[in-house]
């Protein structure tokens, strides 16, 4: 109930930040034509009067507001100047390309994160496990944006393996489906690996840890001298238990994830999410820069709730605390 | 533990060690800017110029000297990065023991800090920047806003178990003052894991301001690392020329060595604030011989030493550790007779201990 409360006051307070922000700023959005450099025609007041009511700029904020609500239940995020289009057909273009990079990141991360951390654990204090901590934290210190630059210049420009960029050669856009998904996961690895090396330091880190404290335990002791096999009570007994707080991080690490991952599309100018920010902020559309931010805001905060639930489906002691 | 005992605990780990001669680098860097540089930074010389003896790291597009730009970057990064996590990390650690000694109160504030935590600060920081390009204070502002909500947290959770200790309800107990307890007693003991947030901060800070002039938000008159990196993705051969070699990689780098160097302070930190992840410190005079070191996994030799100049030779369990293998091996505890002694290592060093005696020890 309270978590419910919580959940809707934090998605209200985005709205109203969307709404606010572009109307606490100075100036006014008819500035650009009333500035004598702006206009081609000075702008008559009735005009002016006239292109505000048009806008409903003319009413009370609080009227404003009501509106602004009302567009959003009905989907409706507003125009967007640039691309001449409603802002939610733009974004829903966007957001797969977005959803697939961040998607396949995430497995990837969490995945190889866990198996590396488990392999640190189990090995403490080895080279192996002092080479895999250095190599994480490393790469993992690499701002997404930088390495991507660096994969540019060594996988595209000097070993020409790859893409430089974008999602999709366009002289393959009408080949065959086997062609085009080639064509669509080559232009993906780099942006992948570039999200997957400088996220997968915490994933690795807290797995080492928390494993590292569950095979201490006394269940642990007992699995042994039963005479298990360390590969079944690595990965039996003692992985699924210390997987619980990686299920939390994992969610956690989305905002950074696609903090990347919006960098990293400006970088290879792969046609998501991100991208599209970075047009509109040049472009100064702010129209389709507000709905971005919303579309983007609400699918984080919705992914963590939801693995708020998964976490209650995997660890029974939290379902039962009140 | 005495503010010596935790500088000891922290300068054992070697990562934390280079953590801090990498970060007192940059800080002395970013200090003596002004002498270092060779050039103004203002200073407009021939533009895209190689790097020569005049121009450490040539010139960009402008004409301006890319290493007096790299020194100034150093100085606005950090300052805006150390300036902003002391003062969410200060905010966040008073508020979080206000909040785990009142806990009423607390509760509300734990609400309000759960609300925040859910705003993802990014996407955020980006729509502010696009409608205003935030200089220095604005984005000061933003980092404390957003920045005290995480440590107030973790600072409530370690107050909520360390108003529990003896100490603090034998403070209680003889009529001291909230306020007083709190000032000498939990605030004390919660700047550990405090100083993990302030590095973990301050790295988040660096990243985001970094990310934010890349893509093209920051304030165009700041000298940023970021906004070195920003004008240069504009350049249109940058990356299939060599030019980004003295124009991307200096300032990335940058970046990069100053973020590894904190999270390598970060685990040194963490060492200090959370037993679990050391052993016991070595007794002072035998810390710097090998005698610390662990001896080598799967051998016999060395255990002896090892375990002496450790934790165990206070509990009595010397003689018989000399047959363990470092790696979760079962052996006979000599000291308690028949029992299974569990040999586990934790981060850096080894933890001994005899399952029989266990209970006696903890």
């Amino acid at each position: 109930m309270l978590k419910t409360v919580q959940f809707a006051l934090t998605v209200w307070l985005v709205l109203t930040l969307n709404f606010l922000l572009p109307r606490l700023m100075p100036g006014n959005p008819l500035a650009d034509l009333d500035n004598p450099l702006g206009a081609p025609v000075p702008l008559s007041q009735e005009a002016r009067a006239r292109i505000m009511a048009y806008y409903g700029l003319d009413q009370p904020l609080p009227i404003q507001y009501q509106n602004y609500l009302r567009g959003l239940a009905r989907g409706d995020l507003g125009w967007s100047i640039y691309y001449k289009a409603p802002v939610g057909h733009v974004l829903v273009g966007r957001l797969r390309w977005t959803l697939g990079l961040v998607g396949v990141a995430t497995v990837l991360y969490v995945g190889l994160g866990v198996v590396l951390g488990a392999v640190s654990a189990w090995q403490r204090g080895s080279a192996l496990d002092q080479g895999l901590l250095l190599t994480t934290f490393a790469t993992g210190a690499f701002p997404a944006f930088f390495l991507a630059m660096l994969l540019i210049v060594l996988f595209a420009v000097k070993l020409k393996w790859l893409p430089l960029g974008g999602a999709q050669s366009v002289a393959l856009l009408l080949a065959p489906w086997p062609q085009r998904t080639v064509d669509i996961a080559r232009h993906m690895v780099l942006p992948v690996l570039a999200l997957l090396l400088t996220s997968l330091a915490d994933v690795y880190y807290l797995t080492r840890n928390s494993l590292g404290q569950v095979l201490g335990e006394g269940y642990i002791t007992v699995a042994r001298a039963k005479g298990l096999r360390e590969r079944t009570l690595l990965f039996r007994h003692a992985l699924p238990n210390a997987l619980l707080p990686v299920v939390t991080l994992a969610s956690l690490r989305l905002g950074t994830i696609v903090m990347g991952a919006m960098l990293v599309e400006v970088t290879f100018a792969y046609p998501g999410i991100g991208q599209a920010i970075y047009e509109a902020s040049i472009a100064r559309d702010y129209p389709l820069l507000q709905g971005a931010f919303l579309v983007t805001m609400l699918s984080i905060m919705a992914a963590n709730l939801l693995a708020d639930g998964l976490y209650g489906l995997l660890d029974p002691r939290v379902r039962r605390a009140p | 533990m005495t503010l010596r005992h935790i500088i000891s605990i922290f300068l054992e780990d070697r990562l934390a060690r280079i953590g801090l001669l990498l970060l007192a680098l940059f800080v002395g860097a970013a200090v003596l800017a002004p002498w270092l540089s060779p050039h103004d930074p203002h200073r407009m010389f021939d533009g895209m110029l190689p790097p020569s003896r005049d121009h450490l790291l040539g010139t960009n597009d402008l004409g301006y000297d890319l290493f007096a730009e790299l020194l100034q970057g150093a100085r606005y990064s950090l300052a805006l990065a150390a300036s902003a996590a002391v003062v969410s990390t200060l905010i966040g650690a008073v508020l979080g023991v206000v909040a785990g000694y009142y806990r009423g109160a607390g509760f509300v504030l734990m609400r309000l800090v759960d609300v925040f935590l859910a705003v993802p600060r990014f996407p955020l920081i980006v729509l502010i920047a696009a409608f205003a390009r935030p200089g220095f204070l604005t984005l000061f502002l933003f980092f404390v806003l957003f920045g005290w909500p995480s440590v107030a947290r973790i600072v409530r959770a370690r107050i909520l178990t360390e108003r529990q200790q003896e100490y603090v309800l034998a403070a209680h107990a003889i009529g001291a003052p909230g306020r007083r307890i709190m000032l000498r007693h939990l605030l004390p003991a919660s700047l550990p894991v405090a100083f993990v947030r302030f590095v973990a901060e301050m790295q988040h800070v660096i990243m985001a301001e970094a990310g934010l002039s890349f893509m093209g938000l920051g304030n165009p008159t700041t000298r940023s690392w970021g906004m070195t990196l920003s004008y240069a993705s504009r350049y249109p051969a940058l990356l299939i020329t060599d030019v980004w070699q003295w124009w991307v990689l200096p300032p990335g780098l940058a970046i990069t060595l100053i973020c590894l160097a904190l999270a390598f302070l970060g685990l040194g930190l963490e060492r200090v604030s959370n037993p679990r992840l050391r052993a016991a410190a070595a007794p002072a005079g035998i810390r710097k011989s090998t005698e610390n070191r662990a001896p080598r996994k799967g051998t016999t030799r060395g255990w002896t030493r090892y375990a002496r100049s450790h934790q165990l030779e206070r509990e009595g369990l010397v003689s018989g550790l000399v047959r363990l293998t470092m790696r979760s091996s079962a052996a006979p505890c000599l000291s308690c007779g028949s029992s299974r002694t569990v040999c586990q290592d934790t981060d850096g060093g080894a933890e001994i201990r005899c399952i029989k005696k266990q209970a006696l020890f903890q």
